[in-house]
């Protein structure tokens, strides 16, 4: 295609050969000036402070794009950590919470273990796996029966106290009246007079004293011992303290004794089997 | 308007310079961003526009380049003429025109950095035609890009814009 006359410069040679050689002139001097030190002339430090700007602003963009993706990628490390250690925060949580009840289990069954061997007889441990203290009838079930040699009548205690009798057993299992159930009575001695009584449930959470009479010294604060005189209890199980003594309606004292064992607590027991105490009495006990 | 066509090329020539010296050290051994800033602009036929940026394309270069100050403005320079008289004479036109006109452009100018070198510090380019060929074939391909977004962007034949009416 051919292009119209008047857009053709006229003299671009002249002006070629002119700009070239000015070149050619600063190349040379830039190129002697390379070998004295001075590797940057005037002209090419005026060009470079110009222009300065558009390489510091690409490497500023350079740098923050480097540390955003770096950014980036720190974060995703530190969000994916943060998942593992809170997975192992409870991983360690978990068996934190087991290693203390492990703990508090080996001191609870260290307290009845020392105390079951006070028991002059015949002693094993039961684990309680029902619970029923809510209703009239208090009971709880244990998880050891007949096949582990538990037999009714044999006493439940722990190392707080009295719990109550066993008054049924299956192979694997005893059921156990507590000592707050309206049918439970048990020979008591108070602690500190030797005074005695007999302890009966009411279906409460507290249990009472009776054939207390009114002039005994009994005052509220004194430990309730189990007296060995029904047959089924040992002798020396504490069974509570007395938090009221009142002087009764006849001749004798109405005595509130609170249960030395929290019934709504009850995890490992002791099983104090009483065979020696012979069969006949057992029948007739209370 | 041209002339502000071609500052912001420059800056963009620039700006890809600093990219590929940041992040791939030596690219530019193998692309050559400003060959086709000038070119483009030369293939308007604007003989005097084309020296103009052509020696403007070339300080910039080596302010940012470890060459002589002026040879890169020097080979540009003769680059532009070159294909600018030919546009002045033959309204060349099309993607296809303008890289067959930038391979032309490259080598020349790789062909004048060479002399240069060998003339004013004796020294011999190694490995001159692997790199000249790579530099060819990649900064085509990226001018002939260029060149097509401008198209379709611009909505007009690029080079109209760098065409000038007057002579000198």
């Amino acid at each position: 295609m051919a292009v119209p006359v008047d857009v053709i410069p006229r003299r671009p040679t002249l002006l070629v050969i002119v700009v070239l050689s000015l070149l050619f002139v600063l190349m040379s001097f830039s190129n002697q000036t390379r070998y004295v030190g001075e590797t940057r002339t005037l002209f090419e430090r005026a060009v470079m402070t110009i222009f300065s700007p558009v390489p510091r602003f690409v490497n500023w963009v350079g740098g923050a794009a480097q540390d955003i993706h770096y950014g980036y990628l720190d974060m995703r490390r530190a969000v994916n950590e943060n998942v593992e250690l809170r997975r192992k925060v409870a991983s360690l949580t978990t068996e934190n919470l087991k290693l203390r009840q492990s703990g508090s289990d080996m001191r609870r069954l260290r307290s009845l273990l020392a105390y079951s061997e006070q028991f002059e007889f015949e002693t094993s441990m039961a684990e309680t796996i029902m619970l029923d203290t809510a209703g009239r009838f208090k009971s709880i079930i244990i998880d050891r029966g007949s096949a582990e040699g538990v037999e009714v009548n044999d006493v439940i205690a722990n190392a707080n106290g009295l719990i109550g009798r066993v008054v049924l057993t299956t192979n694997d299992l005893a059921k156990v009246q507590l000592v707050t159930d309206n049918n439970c009575s048990v020979g008591a001695l108070v602690e500190r007079t030797r005074r005695q009584g007999v302890v009966r449930g009411n279906g409460g959470t507290i249990v009472q004293m009776f054939d207390i009479p009114s002039l005994a010294d009994v005052q509220p604060g004194d430990r309730v011992l189990t007296a060995g005189i029904d047959g089924i209890f040992p002798k020396g199980i504490p069974i509570g303290n007395i938090v009221r003594a009142e002087p009764g309606q006849s001749l004798f004292k109405t005595v509130t004794v609170r249960p030395a064992v929290d019934f709504g607590k009850i995890e490992e027991v002791i099983v104090i089997h009483t065979r020696k105490i012979p069969p006949l009495v057992v029948r007739y006990a209370p | 308007m041209r002339w502000l066509r071609f500052a912001i090329g420059l800056l963009i020539a620039l700006t890809l310079h600093s990219l590929l010296d940041s992040f791939y050290p030596n690219a530019l051994a193998f692309f050559n961003p400003y060959v086709i800033l000038v070119i483009y602009y030369s293939m308007g036929g604007n003989i005097l526009g084309a020296i103009a940026a052509g020696v403007l394309a070339g300080f910039v270069q080596d302010a940012f380049s470890n060459a002589m100050f002026g040879l890169h403005a020097f080979s540009l320079t003769v680059c532009a003429y070159v294909v600018a008289s030919i546009n002045a004479r033959l309204a060349l036109r099309g993607s296809l025109a303008f890289g067959a006109c930038l391979a032309g452009a490259i080598i020349v100018n790789e062909l004048v950095i060479y002399i240069l070198v060998n003339i004013l510090l004796k020294q011999k380019i190694e490995m001159f035609e692997q790199a000249l060929l790579v530099k060819t074939i990649f900064t085509v391909l990226f001018g002939m890009l260029v060149y097509q977004l401008l198209t379709l962007f611009l909505r007009e034949e690029p080079i109209e814009a760098t065409r000038s009416k007057t002579a000198w």
